[in-house]
């Protein structure tokens, strides 16, 4: 057996090039090579690539003093997890909600997911034109007001994304063991106990993935930040230049890199690479936990 | 200086000659057209950037061909890409001879590979030289080959039925008079003095760059001109800039507070007879005029003294630039074609038909009725507001912060308020070109 | 017995409420699109006085806003239209052929180099586009990927980590004997996998189509880095450059593409929902 197995393998690497070639090629063209470019260039200043010179950590630490790139990150953070909060709450009620054989469940689920489809350039601009006809019986803006914009884009991302997680509950939900709930029952636990003793710590794997789901996608929101505020209102600094009030990480950096002139694109991508660390950390904290518990099961 | 003196003299000597010449040259065929001879002296090559004169262009450069034997090959480089095409093309033993050089950058890069225009047939054929782009030594680089213009558009028709007119709004004082006349009295008028001055992207770009423009062009006269991005602004104007600025938004069809998000179609208002006044440029001639046939542009009045002299906001970056590096025999060519398109009634006629007007003694009138404002500004003695909005620093993030501010004004029109405009205007000009320039 | 029937008639009852508070919800959830489909029928300047009204005869625009809006903007809305699909079912296409078959290797293959693509894949996954957008789109327009018909590659290739991780998985919980019965049957490597594992991976082709999918035809700063989009512009692009589009913009006929561009993405959701909510569930648990 093992020699039929070793022979496969053997014809099986005669074929590399054709199996692994194209995906390698491209990844080196669309991940890759401009992974490791960008690292370089974040020590870099340039205008064009090819006359880069290295300054060491200069531009970080431009990064790290800008102010809109600290409110950012801050402003980020809160929308996060503002979202993460509201999104799952929201989101294990409906899916709690469907799960009990109620009439209607499936015109339901098809409903809520819905909006997950529609791209985040379309859903800005659908969200800025109701805020805008509601704004306006009160003389103002989603443009004018920070609070209004922050709970704009709240509002979206609940619409966006409590149907996505609602899925991920329900497949949770479904798996909770039908005898624990029947001992639960006739042990003579309430609907609350129930749900909090049994219902709950069953689903708890899909509850983190759902929140580490929703902080990340808190994290990398880019398509509704543009559409829906774009960054307005700003603080004009007494220099003249701005703080975008609403204008979270992802956005910063791609206004470092396209508006704010040639001459801080190293900036642009130092804040690129810490943008990338965050994330990152993020991510591989979820890998690692997912990881954990397909070992321990 | 003086070695750059005595280079212009000669340079200009040479233009004189090569005219000379091109004159002999015409005495001596007899006018014996189309024959091989013509050919053999030269041959033009039009690097064109507009895209949308390419069918035109190609057309014209046919019948030229077909009436002098002259081989005239235009190539359009596509939509954002004439520099790099520019860079390009430069290189080729078969460069362009002739270009464009339209901005003060623009000179700059590519002004030591431009023949000095000055006495040349076709500077000759100019009727004013407000179009002209000189380098630091005074040499002729780039002449404009049309131009378009903005202002404040009015609707003559809806003005005297309101009981005025049109030709009384001399200044600041007599157009506020009759815009805070009609709005007053909008009710009962059934229309409003000015559209709506929306802030979106589709429309703040009239208060962020045409308006804007008052302030930069009265402080560069003051300076004497700018041939470059001034690092700093000092604001002396922010006042006129604010006088118009407050006099469209608080005489207007919608509340200043509903400007921030717009949607409320300003051409339309203005076509559809809701409003009097409407800050645009020449390229809304054709639609405006087909719905309100008695418009007229009026000048950015904004109260600066000697304004009753003022002329509406003329610009260009078509400019026609001759490779210093062609040969005799294809410079010679290419100005005799110059002169042709803008002589020749009938290549003159089609370009003024796609260009609007062309700034030639005898190329074919305009049919636009704001750039023949303009001209009839100009014919009057007033002067041009050049366009100096084309040095914002940084322009998208500029304006942006620009916009912020005049969104929390519109919203509270407070001092505290526009002092924050102020700074976006006068400190972030400073801000952003130390960026830019980093 | 009566308590029974009692506890089950208020359980009946106490669905029938929830039933009803959820139709409720149901309701307001959709009126955002309710209200793109309304005002896609308005005349521009009522969408933005009476966004939630009811067309009146006054307001009412019939058809002129899909009509004005197939070229408003100054760009042909059936290009972006055919831009989108070229791109999506390209891309699409591209990534389920090239990374199943990758991923067919490095399991059963697993190498030292396949390890090494495997978890650079599985690290491209929690790198942030951002990160790479302004090399990326520089390495992409050297190499003349500017185009709908080659931006399929940078999708490849940036969309590459995801795909091989799913299909990798799968791929390991399908059993060797399969493979090696072909083998001894004479089957090449090309034609085992062609015939006898592509099969099998159907259910996770579909799910990773679909994510691919929902991906590629929503996606906006990365065509719009990487296009050019003087010439070649998506639908996000195009409905996002509406709103710079130098001159006026018109609220009733964005509102008339808005509703063309969801439309084609409603019905296929409504016709391949199953395989949507699966996938989804499949990539967010492995994600």
């Amino acid at each position: 057996m093992a020699s039929t197995k070793n022979s496969i393998r053997s014809a099986t690497r005669r074929w590399s090039w054709l199996f692994l070639g194209p995906v390698v090629a491209a990844f080196i063209i669309g991940f890759v090579w401009p992974f490791f470019q960008g690292i370089y260039l974040s020590f870099c200043r340039f205008k064009l690539i090819s006359d880069a010179q290295l300054t060491g950590l200069d531009n970080y630490g431009q990064a790290l003093a800008d102010i809109s790139f600290q409110h950012s990150f801050w402003y980020t953070a809160l929308t996060a997890v503002v979202s993460l909060v509201l999104i799952n709450v929201l989101a294990f009620m409906v899916a709690y909600v469907l799960t009990q054989n109620i009439k209607g469940s499936n015109l339901f689920r098809t409903v809520f997911f819905m909006p997950n489809l529609i791209g985040g350039i379309v859903l800005g601009y659908i969200w800025s034109m109701i805020f805008d006809g509601i704004l306006a019986a009160y003389n103002t803006s989603i443009l004018l007001n920070t609070t209004y914009g922050f709970w704009g884009l709240i509002i979206l991302m609940c619409w966006q994304q409590v149907g996505y997680m609602m899925i991920i509950y329900i497949a949770g939900l479904q798996a909770v063991p039908e005898d624990m709930l029947e001992a639960a029952k006739i042990d003579g636990a309430t609907k609350w106990q129930t749900l909090f003793k049994v219902t709950i710590p069953n689903v708890m794997p899909s509850i983190t993935i759902c929140m580490f789901l929703s902080l990340t996608n808190g994290f990398k929101l880019f398509d509704q930040n543009l559409a829906l505020t774009g960054g307005l209102p700003y603080i004009i600094q007494p220099d003249g230049s701005t703080v975008n009030t609403t204008e979270m990480l992802a956005l910063n950096i791609y206004n470092t890199f396209y508006t704010a002139g040639a001459g801080v694109r190293g900036v642009a991508q130092a804040k690129a690479v810490i943008f990338f660390i965050l994330v990152a950390g993020l991510g591989l904290a979820q890998l690692a936990y997912t990881r954990r518990r397909e070992v321990q099961q | 200086m003086s070695t750059n003196l005595s280079r212009r003299a000669f340079l200009g000597t040479t233009g004189l000659m090569a005219a000379t010449l091109a004159a002999c040259n015409n005495g001596g065929e007899g006018g014996g057209e189309g024959g091989g001879s013509s050919a053999a002296a030269g041959s033009v090559y039009w690097l064109n950037f507009k895209p949308e004169l390419d069918e035109t262009l190609q057309a014209l450069a046919g019948t030229y061909t077909e009436s002098t034997g002259v081989p005239v090959k235009v190539v359009t480089a596509a939509s954002g890409t004439y520099n790099q095409t520019l860079i390009a093309e430069m290189d080729k033993s078969e460069a362009p001879t002739l270009f464009v050089i339209g901005n003060a950058a623009g000179v700059k890069e590519w002004g030591d590979h431009a023949l000095d225009l000055k006495g040349s047939a076709i500077e000759s054929e100019l009727s004013t030289d407000a179009y002209n782009l000189y380098d630091e030594a005074g040499k002729l680089v780039s002449m404009g080959y049309c131009y378009e213009c903005y202002g404040i558009v009015a609707n003559t028709d809806l003005i005297e039925k309101a009981g005025h007119s049109v030709d009384d709004i001399k200044d600041f004082a007599s157009l506020k008079t009759v815009v805070e006349d009609i709005h007053a009295r909008a009710a009962e008028l059934g229309f409003d003095a000015f559209v709506a001055t929306d802030m979106d992207d589709s429309s703040n770009w009239r208060v962020t760059g045409h308006l804007a423009n008052l302030e930069y062009y009265y402080e560069a006269r003051d300076a004497g001109g700018w041939t470059e991005c001034p690092a700093e602004l000092k604001g002396t104007y922010m006042e006129n800039y604010k006088n118009l600025y407050d006099l469209m938004i608080n005489n207007s069809i919608v509340e200043p507070t509903a400007l921030a998000t717009g949607g409320h179609d300003p051409a339309n208002q203005f076509t559809s007879g809701q409003a009097a006044f409407f800050l645009t440029g020449s390229w809304d001639y054709t639609g405006i005029s087909a719905a309100q046939p008695n418009v007229k542009m009026l000048p950015y009045y904004c109260g600066v003294a000697g304004e009753e002299k003022a002329g509406l906001n003329c610009g260009t970056e078509n400019c026609w630039a001759v490779n210093a590096n062609a040969s005799e025999e294809n410079q010679k060519a290419t100005m005799d074609f110059m002169v042709w398109l803008v002589s020749d009634p009938d290549a003159s006629a089609k370009l003024v038909e796609q260009l609007g007007i062309m700034p030639y003694k005898n190329s074919a009138p305009s049919t636009n009725g704001f750039l023949n404002d303009a001209a009839s500004y100009t014919d009057m003695g007033c002067y041009v507001l050049d366009w100096v909005t084309t040095y914002q620093p940084n322009v998208d993030q500029y304006r942006a912060a620009l916009v912020s501010a005049l969104n929390a004004y519109n919203a509270d029109q407070s001092d505290a308020n526009w002092e924050k405009v102020r700074t976006a205007f006068v400190d972030g000009w400073a801000t952003q070109y130390k960026a830019a320039n980093a | 017995m009566m308590n029974k029937e009692q506890t089950l008639a208020a359980e009946q009852r106490r669905k029938t409420i929830l039933s009803a508070v959820l139709a409720v919800i149901c309701v307001i959830y959709v009126l955002p699109v309710v209200a793109v489909v309304i005002n896609s029928f308005k005349q521009n300047t009522f969408v933005k006085t009476e966004t939630f009204a009811l067309p009146t005869e006054q307001s009412y625009a019939g058809f002129d806003n899909f009509i004005t809006g197939m070229t408003f903007g100054n760009y042909p809305f059936a290009s972006s239209v055919l831009y989108s699909t070229v791109i999506t079912i390209l891309s699409t296409a591209l990534i389920l052929i090239f990374c199943s078959m990758a991923a067919w290797y490095i399991a059963r293959v697993s190498s030292k180099f396949c390890k090494i693509i495997y978890y650079l894949c599985v690290f491209s996954m929690v790198v942030p586009f951002q990160m790479v957008m302004f090399t990326l789109s520089k390495t992409a327009d050297a190499l003349k990927l500017n185009t709908p018909w080659t931006i399929p590659i940078v999708y490849l290739g940036f969309g590459a980590g995801l795909a091989i991780f799913m299909f990798v998985g799968f791929v390991k919980s399908i059993p060797l004997e399969i493979e090696e019965a072909a083998a001894i049957d004479g089957c090449g490597p090309v034609r085992t996998f062609f015939s006898v594992v592509l099969p099998m991976l159907k259910p996770t082709l579909i799910s990773v189509g679909i994510l691919e999918i929902m991906w590629v035809w929503n996606d906006y700063l990365l065509p719009v880095l990487v296009l050019d989009i003087n010439q070649y512009r998506t639908i996000p692009i195009h409905i996002q450059y509406l709103k710079g589009s130098y001159g006026t913009v018109d609220l009733g006929a964005t509102m008339a593409l808005i509703l063309l561009s969801i439309i084609p993405v409603i019905a296929f959701y409504l016709a391949a929902q199953k395989h949507i909510i699966k996938g989804v569930a499949a990539g967010a648990v492995k994600g």
